[in-house]
């Protein structure tokens, strides 16, 4: 059917070559489209193994044969390495799916194939000019039903599939969006049908997901195969998003400097990595609902310099959840007041609030009638047959025809109104039609019949073993708005798209349902425009301004990121320390034992009650176990509960907490910060549970699995000190750090002087070995054996102990140091509390002036009191800073319940 | 009669909401059963912002929004409404279509004549259709029975077979719930009505209002002891052809009227089931006129008053 004029013609690939691949190949089903050798098997059941064989033995497909022709013989035997590649770079990416979209569930990688769906120049005409009239036509049809609904006076929409349908908003009744227009964006799913023709399937309108899984298959599938890409000029995609984002900017009333805001249902949501990832893309700021506030009929974002104003919000949250003043009043994911200001003419919604209705499949059936209508013109695109059941004349002619039809619910989505997963009548057995029939007839309105078709189906490849493997294939395609009006250049289709590859023994291709994706080639005969999004973004000082700006939320995260950071190392350099005590051969101090047994009791690595390593001063009874059965149990427990969240925060717990609030930050992490965060929690927990898994966790595994974690750790804040803008949000990420790290060492060394660490050092009866002891461990704690034995050698003073940890200017761990670095990042920070510039830094004590004679001074009975007081003014300093903050920053970010009278 | 009405709805919130942002319908509409002479809002604390419109439904709605600090929230509306005396002989309900044809009448195909009140055909939040609810209609619903008739009927029979409680239900309990104990409050009562009428393939719709009670003689009224109420609306075309006929010419009748019916009291009248009846707010049900909803930052638990007060002006023309 395909006359060979699309550029690719030209080329012919080596016979050999062709060989190869037809070698490994099999044909598509019988029945379907096959894509690679450009023509449907014969649909005949009893289609011979002949014919299969004949249609093998058919020529590749013009497009295929170029594909093929610039991978090269060389390239083929290569595809293993390719798929393996692609594999380990959807990783590396972080590009992920939540399966099930709830806290904890699980978050599988992107599946992604590595052949792309090619698309003629011919076929992607038909096409777009189909999708453009569609999305043109779907417009108009809501424009009608928001406002004169002359389509239902003259019964061209049954009133049932827009006052019946619960996506019909009452409250947008009447509304006309500021910029004049509902729609900014459609998708449209389209099978190719055994003839070769495209046809609709679905259309989506309310947060249609793909825009940004379809661009990292783009970059990562154009990588694989750059040559063919080129050769086969494969049509660019960023002109067309950029174009998108200047037209919803041009509704709104600020224009060209709109602020634009992407709301997410947040990182629980199954595309939450697409959002972060668009967003980005865009330029856009990523909000969660709570981020922002309507105030007089306005919009606003919380950010930590304040509220700023919102003109534009992309949204990828469902209209239902989207106000709960006067939709779902159960929705936490929306904001109050917000079908005011989209009233009011405030603020451009894409696409505005009320489009679900035309996602129903029972419209698809009208469409035809309404576009000569509505445009006078016929449709270019054809949609499966679909005929709403609700139509007794529809009814009656397709019900006996059951088992070649897709059974749909005209309400998707509606609990209250009857949803149900859609289901093929040719998969039913005789009894089970039976039983639809009864449902259908009882309520003829909740059912939508939709004629079956089998996708065509396009060359997969796993393995060079399964060879290409021919899969069923729908290909979801978007209209973007160009700008505003209902003329012919309203919409531009992205030239690609997403294809949904069906899993193999799936009817229905599903990301959900374990399917998986493939780049969309869009071949053109025209030049290729390679623009950028970025080129037409010039130094404006808007912009800029913008990028900067950082939510309430992302900065409490930020702020929890870098103290989850900061913890989590202390708490590895912690456990290790004791598990080296327990099996080191220096003796350790009663005062050490003491110490460590404390600090980690006090922080939570050991539930309470766990008998101590070494036997308490009053505690001689016979009856006791022996202290090397102490140190047993102990060392046990501490290693038994390392990544347990019973009871206990865990090294593990304080990981998940740190990848959690990271979950939160995806837009501002770089992947390499992201996956290193990823791969330490995984790798932690993985080494832990393999652990377990036999009889007992050696010491030495646990070691191991610590200085895994350590040397993450030490990645990730690689990662934050050097690869993240130096925003108000990486002020509060330092700020998060130092507070936690003031508070744990200061309160650690205090801890030391309570059990008596120093007096034993100040103490010459005690032997070397034990001071020793003690000594390195503080030190150690503080990551500050190498800097003391450079400046001290081998001394076991209190002196120059005390002058390293409390009062050193030049070591990063010492509380003088920790102190002014967060007394500096404090006073950056913007709009300090308490209207005084410096009321925060104030919080935290200026050690410069501190005499270290003085706090090396113990009292008439050998207690260290000054320096106490001072430890116990850092750990409070802390913990003050950090109520501070919270109250001054986060707060606004509080729960919103519903009430109603 | 002209009537003076008073609704006060009154939060109490601990701890203090810091924000909140409300929604009321609690300003009464002007119909041929009622003018509205004067209606006002009076709220503590006062609001930032309030604004009235016209809804889809034709009901006054008020948004507030507060973002100060408060403990208690008050709301009070005021208004005095004149209702009509709306004459209906009963007898005139024998003369409605068969149920039956009304039900054609709203059954679409494609060319067929619109009515407006074909919305409130489909199911709404509080209404979803059950065999329940048809279950019970059928008894009413006996075949050629004119529309009106049957409805009556159906009111009747839920007036006596069902026990008033107060307190057995609240805004949550599903009117099916109620439906099977046989006992429940006003909103029940509609609800249920309304469910059994659409499942009929009729058109119904939730009228909130208000009614004076009758003070028993030589009593004083007592204020703020009267409740909002709540009754349905059955709608009713013009005299129809027969269903075949109808289908066959396309006739259809795009007129109609709508009869309210209050199954709490076993009353009904055309547009008011009586001038002791204040028409508040009409919705698919009662998530389309709740009096007040809100949404409020703060405030973990709170308690809620709600106190009203019809009485006849004259009453109080008398009294002082």
């Amino acid at each position: 059917m395909q006359k060979p004029t699309s550029p690719s013609s030209g080329s012919v690939a080596s016979p050999r070559l062709v060989d190869v691949v037809k070698g490994l190949a099999h044909a598509a089903d019988s029945g379907h489209f096959d894509e690679l050798h450009g023509k449907c098997v014969a649909t005949n059941a009893a289609a011979s193994k002949a014919t299969v064989q004949a249609a093998q033995a058919q020529a590749l497909s013009a497009p295929w044969r170029t594909f093929f022709d610039q991978l090269g013989t060389t390239g083929l035997d290569d595809l293993d390495r390719r798929t393996q590649t692609l594999a380990r770079q959807v990783r590396d990416n972080g590009i992920t799916y939540n399966v099930y979209a709830s806290q904890g569930g699980p978050q599988r990688p992107w599946a992604l194939d590595l052949f792309p769906l090619i698309l003629t120049p011919e076929s992607w005409q038909q096409i777009e000019v189909g999708v453009k009239q569609r999305a043109r036509l779907l417009e108009r049809v809501m424009a009608d039903v928001y406002g004169p609904q002359q389509l239902i006076r003259e019964a061209m929409i049954p009133p049932a599939l827009v006052q019946g349908q619960p996506g019909y908003l009452r409250a947008m009744h009447g509304v006309t969006p500021v910029g004049g227009t509902h729609l900014h964006i459609a998708a449209f799913d389209l099978a190719r049908s055994p003839d070769g023709q495209w046809a609709v399937v679905s259309q989506r309108t309310q947060a249609p997901s793909g825009l940004g899984y379809l661009l990292e298959n783009r970059l990562l599938i154009s990588r694989q195969f750059p040559q063919a890409f080129e050769a086969m000029r494969i049509q660019r995609l960023a002109a067309t998003y950029r174009v998108w984002v200047e037209s919803l900017k041009a509704h709104s009333t600020e224009g060209p400097n709109a602020h634009v805001a992407l709301l997410t249902p947040g990182p629980y949501n199954e595309t939450y990595f697409e959002h972060a990832y668009l967003a980005r893309y865009l330029g856009l700021t990523l909000v969660e609902g709570h981020d922002l506030t309507v105030r007089d009929e306005r919009v606003y974002l919380r950010t930590l310099r304040g509220l700023e104003p919102v003109h534009v919000l992309l949204k990828r949250l469902d209209d239902e959840f989207l106000d709960p003043l006067e939709l779902r009043s159960d929705s936490t994911l929306g904001i109050p007041g917000l079908l005011q200001a989209v009233r009011a003419g405030h603020v451009v919604v894409a696409n505005a609030p009320g489009s679900a209705f035309l996602e129903s499949p029972a419209l698809l059936g009208f469409l035809p009638g309404l576009s000569e209508k509505l445009l006078g013109e016929e449709l270019r695109l054809p949609a499966l047959d679909t005929w709403w059941c609700g139509e007794r004349a529809a009814l009656a002619s397709v019900l006996p025809q059951l088992e070649h039809m897709a059974i749909k619910p005209t309400y998707p989505g509606s609990l209250t109104h009857g949803t149900f997963e859609a289901t093929l009548g040719r998969t039913l057995s005789q009894a089970q039609r039976d039983e639809w029939v009864g449902r259908i007839t009882r309520q003829p309105d909740r059912h939508t019949l939709q004629a079956y078709t089998p996708l065509s189906q396009m060359p997969t490849w796993k393995n060079a073993s399964e060879g290409i493997v021919q899969r069923s294939v729908m290909l979801r395609v978007f209209a973007l708005r160009n700008g505003a009006g209902d003329g012919a250049d309203a919409w531009r289709v992205l030239p690609g798209g997403l294809a949904r590859i069906a899993a193999p023994d799936a009817q229905i291709a599903s990301m959900q349902r374990g399917g998986s994706s493939a780049d969309v080639w869009v071949q053109t005969t025209d030049d290729v425009d390679r623009s950028s999004l970025l080129t037409k973004y010039n130094a404006s000082t808007g912009f800029k301004h913008r990028e900067r700006m950082v939510t309430s939320r992302a900065a409490e995260n930020l702020y929890w990121l870098g103290r989850y950071t900061e913890r989590s190392e202390n708490m590895v350099r912690l456990v290790h320390l004791c598990i080296e005590a327990l099996n080191g051969e220096d003796p350790a101090s009663r005062s050490l034992w003491a110490w460590l047994q404390l600090l980690t009791q006090r922080q939570g690595l050991v539930p309470a009650g766990v008998p101590s390593a070494h036997a308490t001063g009053d505690d001689k009874s016979t009856s006791t176990p022996s202290m090397g059965v102490r140190r047993r149990v102990f060392e046990r427990t501490l290693i038994a509960c390392l990544d347990q969240d019973d009871h206990t925060t865990s090294v593990g717990y304080n990981l998940r907490a740190l990848h959690q609030a990271a979950s939160s930050l995806r837009e501002r992490l770089s992947p390499e910060h992201w996956n290193a965060i990823v791969h330490c929690v995984d790798q932690f927990s993985a080494d832990c549970a393999l652990s377990g898994s036999q009889r007992e966790f050696t010491a030495l595994q646990a070691l191991q699995a610590l200085d895994g974690a350590s040397s993450a750790l030490a990645a990730i804040t690689g990662a934050q000190t050097d690869r993240m803008t130096r925003d108000d949000g990486w002020q509060l990420l330092s700020i998060g750090r130092h507070v936690e790290r003031l508070g744990f060492l200061s309160s650690a060394l205090d801890l030391a002087v309570e059990v008596g660490a120093f007096e034993s050092l100040a103490d010459d009866a005690h032997s070397a070995d034990e001071n020793s002891s003690h000594f390195a461990a503080l030190l150690s704690l503080f990551d500050s054996t190498i800097t003391f034995q450079a400046q001290y050698q081998q001394s076991r003073e209190l002196a120059p102990l005390i002058e390293l940890l409390v009062l050193d200017n030049d070591n990063p761990r010492s509380l003088a140091w920790v102190a002014r670095t967060l007394r500096g990042r404090l006073s950056k920070l913007a709009d300090t509390p308490m209207g005084e510039p410096d009321a925060l830094a104030r919080l935290v004590p200026d050690l410069k002036h501190t005499d270290l004679a003085q706090l090396c001074t113990p009292n008439e009975v050998g207690h260290h009191l000054q320096l106490r007081a001072c430890l116990t003014q850092c750990t409070q300093a802390a913990w003050q800073v950090s109520d501070a903050i919270t109250a001054h920053y986060f707060s606004h970010t509080d729960h919103a319940d519903s009430v109603g009278a | 009669m002209l009537l003076s009405i008073t609704h006060t709805t009154t939060y109490h919130y601990v701890p203090q909401v810091n924000t909140a942002q409300h929604m009321a319908h609690l300003l009464p509409r002007s119909d041929a059963a009622q003018t509205v002479q004067h209606a006002e809002l009076s709220i503590t604390p006062t609001p930032a912002a309030t604004s009235t419109h016209v809804d889809v439904f034709g009901n006054n709605r008020t948004f507030l929004s507060l973002p100060v600090a408060h403990d208690t929230l008050s709301i009070t509306a005021k208004s005095t409404v004149e209702t009509h005396f709306m004459p209906y002989p009963p007898e005139e309900a024998m003369n409605t279509p068969a149920w039956e044809n009304v039900r054609e009448h709203f059954v679409y195909h494609s060319g067929a004549a619109w009515d407006a009140a074909t919305e409130y055909v489909f199911a709404s939040p509080y209404v979803q259709p059950h065999p329940d609810f048809a279950d019970y209609a059928r008894a009413s619903f006996i075949p050629a029975r004119p529309v009106l008739v049957a409805a009556c009927d159906l009111m009747a029979r839920i007036h006596q077979e069902f026990t008033y409680e107060t307190a057995s239900t609240d805004i949550n309990t599903p009117a099916l719930e109620a439906l099977k104990n046989r006992k429940g409050v006003c909103q029940d009562f509609a609800h249920i009505l309304i469910g059994c009428l659409r499942t009929q393939g009729l058109a119904a719709r939730y009228v909130s209002g208000y009614l004076v009670t009758e003070v028993p003689e030589g009593q004083t009224r007592l204020i703020g002891s009267d409740a909002s109420h709540a009754w349905v609306s059955v709608y009713v075309p013009d005299a129809l052809d027969d269903a075949a006929e109808t289908a066959k010419t396309g006739a259809l009748a795009t007129h109609g009227q709508w009869f309210d019916l209050d199954p709490t009291n076993n009353r009904w009248g055309l547009s008011s089931p009586g001038i002791d009846y204040v028409t508040l707010a009409i919705g698919r049900d009662y998530a389309d006129v709740s009096p007040v909803r809100g949404v409020i930052h703060g405030g973990a638990s709170h308690t809620l008053e709600v106190g009203v007060t019809v009485q006849p002006v004259s009453e109080l023309t008398a009294a002082s």
